[in-house]
């Protein structure tokens, strides 16, 4: 069996995931990171994206949101504001969120207002693309 | 003693304010359950949150980033110092809002800055300050009522940018920590500048950890984060000792309207027994003066 590390996974409103676990892939701001056990002690932040990670096997998916992670030899914490697994997407809250966003875009916004508008439609693809990819 | 009108007119009133304590008592231990539930799913994610940037302030490598800027050429009293204080939207909480109110006051007595700026959340300690005279940011208004996300990351960028502009130097924040179930205390904290330990560093002799892709870059992103997320957990704190608070209190309240119910019961009992004796008194006096004039 392949080496493993700890693997702690936390949301804010609850712990996604703690455990050992043998491979680790996030989204990262210039693309997505690989861990594996024994990595090099880092400090990176977590963009929108797809998450996933691999025990006895099998990989387990997730979508995140922003956040960060510290990885540091065989421990490996993710902070983020929200994880879901892709059957507990609402499809349908998603869609809407996804909706406003784009229709806010269209209208005439303020530069803050624009990046939490552009933030917001992220998150929402990205569910979306989440869901669509494991549930179907 | 007092007539029995005048002490069933307390009873009602007394009966009609237990009414309300005890319906409130009722309101804020559901409240409460709700605000336990969202503290309890809350909890790891605050502390792991403090200690991941505990640790990666521990093995930042030295770096220019204006959110550890200590601005020491700026003299004590010219220093533009922020407090964010998480007050309730409503009083009847015990002592509640009285002990954030004087903890930051406490605080502001510390400095000898004049130059001091209030970011208040909820109604109770922001109708008082401003009453006091202090400088209280009149567009920062937000309800301490089922803290949000979201609500968080609008009052940290307020805060953040206020910051990176310079016309804050320090950042404190003042919020009711839930010590136990029953105890609460207010807590203050400094969010700004962040504190670097490059010197326990070098004492432990540890690496520089790797910041990918640069540090300065995790650090805008990270910082930011950090602070929303620490501004939510003390909401989410603060809201919950809230509703406890006034829980015990309504519950206390509740409690001495019983007693008071008592004892006017027993008084009024007695000046009714009073009213009777004297009555049959009368009466019987009355009845003896009469047959004395008959047999006359």
């Amino acid at each position: 069996m392949a080496k493993t590390f700890l693997l702690e996974i936390i949301a804010s409103d609850r712990v996604f995931f703690t455990g050992q676990c043998e491979s680790l892939i996030f989204p990262g701001m210039d693309g997505e990171h690989g861990i594996l056990a024994n990595h090099e002690r880092t400090v990176t932040c977590i963009d929108a994206g797809e998450l996933k990670y691999k025990i006895d096997g099998e990989w387990f998916y997730a979508a995140v949101s922003d956040g960060y992670a510290e990885v540091s030899g065989d421990h490996v914490v993710i902070i983020a504001d929200t994880v879901e697994k892709p059957e507990e997407i609402d499809v349908k809250r998603a869609e809407e969120a996804k909706i406003r966003a784009e229709e806010r875009l269209r209208q005439k916004q303020s530069i803050m207002e624009y990046y939490h508008t552009q933030v917001a439609l992220n998150k929402a693809m990205n569910r979306l693309k989440v869901n669509q990819r494991h549930l179907k | 003693m007092a007539n029995m009108r005048e002490i069933r007119n307390r009873i009602k009133g007394i009966q009609d304010i237990m009414k309300i304590t005890n319906a409130m008592y009722l309101i804020s231990s559901s409240k409460l359950k709700k605000a336990r539930k969202t503290l309890l799913a809350t909890e790891p994610y605050f502390v792991k949150l403090q200690e991941t940037i505990h640790d990666i302030l521990f093995y930042a490598p030295h770096m220019h980033e204006i959110f550890f800027e200590r601005r020491e050429e700026i003299p004590e009293e010219d220093r533009k110092i922020g407090y964010l204080v998480i007050t309730a939207d409503k009083g009847l909480a015990g002592s509640y809002n009285h002990n954030v109110i004087k903890a930051a006051e406490n605080e502001m007595a510390k400095h000898s800055s004049k130059n001091t700026m209030l970011f208040v959340v909820g109604q109770v300690g922001r109708q008082y300050f401003l009453r006091k005279g202090v400088t209280v940011d009149c567009e920062f208004l937000y309800t301490a009522q089922n803290p949000t996300m979201y609500r968080a990351r609008e009052i940290s960028e307020t805060i953040l940018q206020l910051f990176q502009t310079r016309q804050l130097d320090d950042v404190y924040l003042i919020y009711t920590k839930m010590v136990t179930p029953i105890k609460s205390e207010p807590v203050c904290t400094k969010i700004l500048p962040l504190e670097r330990r490059k010197f326990e560093r070098r004492k432990a002799g540890a690496l520089h950890a790797k910041f990918e892709p640069s540090p300065e870059v995790v650090m805008d992103r990270l910082v930011p984060n950090y602070l929303k997320g620490l501004i939510f957990g003390c909401m989410v704190e603060s809201f919950s000792s809230e509703q406890n608070d006034r829980m015990i209190a309504m519950e206390a309240a509740t409690k001495s309207a019983k007693e008071m119910l008592h004892d006017l019961d027993l008084m009024y009992n007695r000046a009714r027994q009073g009213a009777i004796t004297q009555e049959i008194t009368e009466v019987a006096a009355g009845a003896k003066a009469l047959k004395k004039q008959k047999k006359s």
